[in-house]
């Protein structure tokens, strides 16, 4: 005889009654598929915001003149009046392993004038090839190409050349307060037409090259507000802020270097939020799921209350009956992790690689400044995953308690005798 | 006659494993209560999205131009005889029920500039004192006061455009936009207020000023580009604005007025409450169908167990029909009396959240999005519609569950069942 048969006769004991086996075992699987799935659409959604917060128009780490920050005013720039050596400053925040793409900004206020229309704009300098490589938003236009240096062409966004009713090739007057504190204005091309989504940003921005701008609005060329910079994982922002402040030697400079994180702590807050929700899904769900198994378990019991009065009456301890009620459940909890999987899995991969559109079920929404596009987008979260994998086998386990003590304290001469 | 002994016999079924009975009822208790408090909730904290939006915005109900909402320019601002018959019909006797406070205002978007530079700016005129009963920016103050009805040149401004136009309490600024004439005006104004929302996209933009300054300064003869309500509940919306769009069926025709109600008006609001909702549904449909497998579970093992009382009754005249309506009385009175108990004690749970509200700022701060204050008290909300929608959805879940057993019952194989003793 083996030394201790009650696993294997726990296990055994799920065949006895495959129906209800599988019955309860759906259940369970479907608590594991909507803790899975709903942990996993919570992190899509979160990693869409920070994103779309962090690479759509803004980069994940932002380089400023201490002040700028948060008046914004144009008089601030990088390096203070005298302004600083651009390409060099580029090239070391370039050189960080962490960097993939950093490019300088300039912005200012001003009107935009087709002569029939005038709207409010928000002037926006940019290196085109730089920024392409650091943003999104300009990389599918949805009409015309980038402005050329030089060439007083400007950039649009779609909701502005609706408002102004321009297109490609019409012109515009761009007015604006200079640096010297003149009226800056001058003749421009649309040369194209971006979309953000945006509809905010859309409907103010216009994009210059950044010589152009600077040139309207009397700004040398070594003076810019920002230096916008990626990386590769949002999530390594901080870190690479941290190490770009020691190699710009920005205390001292009186530059500052803020992540994503800095700039939009409510967004991280959110993320904190929806990252606490986890636990309380997680509880709910199981929960309701552990009654399903405790009546499965109960009756499993109590139809073997002659087969456990043997077994004590040939010896078995209380506490292996216990042990044996308790395989049963830990074997029910492992197939229902089996069929949870099988069906979680590929579904997961299928939303994690292709997310289906909701688009048929709500518009977009901004949350925090960060636009989010409707999706069953997920994403993947192993530490969530084996979070659900213990707490169904946990479920099973706790649920299967009550059960085990019923059947340990069987009375073996009565229920022998009295059937 | 009939239908008493099937009921009796469901009845003494269910008493017979009272334990397992109450097993799945629990589930099923726990399931209709969540469902209750969960809708609440999220009802209550959608509702209080919606007032919070629509009086930032132009209310439940807005009239406006149709070309307004596109061009927000000044030439699309709404006909006097539009505005006094849209007035009209908000005092009307079946609108003027629901309406808690009402709006009218010019908004254009304009340039404001100072000796720190120039920032695109959202300027909205308003009655101040109208105004100050509709939004709830006045109390969003942070600095001075809200504007007064007397007020001249004054602006309530955004505390995020203050510091980006370097701004104090008492600096003058110029605001520039295109007039009623087309050309681009120029007016000064001195910052008496300056408020904080917590939205981006209103603090960096908003600029509050009297709408005799706007007169002066646009020349548009106290004409607005918007009329608005709020209402008391967020549900009437469509009513009214049927009932607004009859009374004002030739401009509508005309093309010189459209009636929006705030889903039209606010979409990213109306995106944000469907995409709550949608986590709603899919977590109480998870949560159900857990719960429905617990009672297929129940409800069958009771039939397989009895397959030699149900062969009795059906050798002793019993239609199969008539065994599985048994079992379906017997899921489905299971499944109806644990359920209701469960919205009993759901509402019972929610009650004390009505009057005060459940504060979950331990969880998170004010927080924004579309265009949203958040705040982190939420009063639940429990309409009639809802409270039905659910007990509606527990039945279905409990006849649903008890299909397969009924059928199973009802298909039983008389001779094969009565051979055995078991």
């Amino acid at each position: 005889m083996r030394e201790r048969p009650w696993p294997r006769i726990g296990w055994r004991n799920i065949g006895r009654n495959p129906r209800r086996t599988v019955l309860t075992a759906l259940g369970l699987a479907v608590g594991f598929f909507a803790v899975v799935f709903m942990i996993g659409w919570m992190r899509g959604i979160m990693a869409e915001l920070v994103e779309n917060a962090t690479s759509l128009v803004s980069g994940q780490i932002e380089i400023h003149d201490a002040e700028y920050r948060p008046d914004r005013s144009m008089f601030d720039t990088l390096g203070g009046r005298e302004g600083i050596d651009v390409e060099a400053m580029l090239a070391a925040i370039d050189a960080d392993e962490g960097v993939t793409a950093a490019a300088p900004r300039v912005y200012a206020g001003g009107l935009v004038s087709s002569g029939e229309a005038t709207s409010a704009g928000m002037f926006l300098g940019v290196d085109p090839e730089r920024e392409v490589a650091l943003t999104r938003f300009l990389d599918e236009l949805v009409d015309g190409r980038l402005p050329e240096p030089g060439a007083f062409e400007v950039l649009i966004g779609e909701e502005m050349a609706r408002q102004l009713a321009a297109g490609v090739g019409d012109e515009l007057v761009l007015v604006g307060s200079a640096a010297d504190g003149s009226m800056a204005n001058d003749l421009y091309t649309v040369a194209g037409v971006f979309r953000t989504g945006l509809v905010e940003f859309d409907a103010r921005t216009a994009v210059l090259p950044i010589g152009d701008l600077q040139d309207l609005i009397y700004l040398d060329r070594d003076r810019i507000h920002e230096i916008a910079v990626a990386t590769a994982d949002p999530a390594e922002a901080d870190a690479v802020a941290a190490r770009l402040a020691e190699a710009l030697d920005a205390g001292s400079r009186e530059i500052e270097v803020a992540s994503w994180t800095v700039l939009n702590p409510v967004l991280v807050d959110y993320v904190g939020l929806a990252e606490s929700m986890y636990w309380v899904f997680i509880i709910i769900i199981f929960a309701i799921a552990s009654f399903g198994i405790a009546n499965t378990m109960l009756m499993a019991t109590f139809e073997r209350r002659r087969e456990f009065a043997v077994m004590l009456a040939l010896g078995a301890t209380p506490r292996a009956i216990v042990g044996t009620v308790l395989s049963e459940a830990a074997a029910v909890g492992l197939l229902s992790l089996a069929i949870g999987s099988a069906v979680t899995f590929p579904l997961m991969v299928w939303w994690a690689t292709a997310p289906p559109s909701l688009e048929w079920l709500f518009g977009s929404v901004t949350l925090q400044g960060a636009l989010l596009e409707p999706s069953l987008r997920v994403g993947y979260d192993p530490a969530g995953w084996t979070w659900s994998a213990i707490g169904l086998v946990l479920t099973a386990l706790v649920a299967a308690l009550y059960p085990a003590a019923k059947a340990a304290r069987v009375p073996p001469a009565d229920t022998l005798s009295g059937l | 006659m009939r239908t008493r002994v099937l009921v009796l016999l469901a009845m003494r079924n269910l008493r017979r494993h009272v334990r397992r009975t109450v097993l799945t009822a629990s589930a099923m208790t726990v399931g209709g209560a969540l469902l209750v408090f969960t809708f609440s909730i999220g009802d209550g904290s959608h509702e209080q999205w919606i007032d919070s939006g629509v009086r930032l915005a132009e209310g439940h109900v807005t009239i406006e131009r149709p070309g307004f909402r596109v061009s927000r320019r000044i030439e699309d601002r709404l006909p006097a005889e539009v505005r006094r018959a849209a007035e009209k019909a908000f005092a009307s006797p079946e609108v003027a029920l629901r309406v808690v406070a009402t709006t009218a205002k010019l908004a254009v978007t304009g340039l404001a500039s100072s000796a720190a530079g120039s920032r695109p700016a959202q300027i909205v005129a308003v009655d101040p004192a109208a105004e100050a009963a509709f939004s709830p920016i006045d109390d969003r103050l942070v600095e001075g006061r809200y504007l007064e009805p007397d007020d001249r040149l004054a602006a309530y401004v955004g505390v995020e455009l203050v510091d980006r136009l370097d701004l104090r309490l008492g600096s003058r600024f110029v605001v520039q936009a295109q007039d009623a004439e087309r050309e681009i005006a120029g007016q000064l104004l001195r910052v008496v207020g300056i408020f904080r929302t917590g939205v981006p996209e209103v603090d960096q933009l908003l600029v509050h000023i009297p709408l005799a300054t706007a007169d002066e300064w646009l020349g548009s003869s106290g004409d607005v580009t918007n009329v608005g309500v709020v209402l008391d509940d967020s549900a009437a919306t469509a009513g009214v604005a049927a009932r607004v769009e009859r009374a004002l069926a030739g401009p509508v025709a005309g093309g010189e007025a459209r009636v929006m109600g705030w889903r039209e008006a606010n979409p990213a609001l109306a995106a944000a409450v469907a995409i709550d909702d949608f986590g709603n549904y899919l977590v109480q449909g998870f949560i159900f169908t857990i719960i429905a497998f617990g009672i297929v579970n129940t409800v069958l093992m009771s039939v397989l167990h009895r397959r030699r009382e149900f062969a009795v009754l059906r050798a002793l005249g019993l239609t199969p029909g008539q065994t599985g309506t048994i079992v379906l009385i017997e899921g489905l009175t299971l499944t109806a009396v644990s359920g209701f108990i469960g919205v009993g004690l759901g509402l019972a749970f929610t009650w004390g959240f009505f009057a005060d509200g459940l504060d979950i700022s331990g969880l998170m701060d004010e927080m924004t999005f579309s265009g949203v204050v958040v705040e982190p008290v939420i009063f639940p909300l429990l309409r009639t519609r809802r409270l039905v929608q659910v007990l509606l959805f527990i039945l279905f879940v409990g006849a649903a569950a008890s299909v397969y057993p009924a059928l199973r019952a009802a298909r039983l194989d008389v001779t094969e069942a009565m051979k055995f003793d078991r």
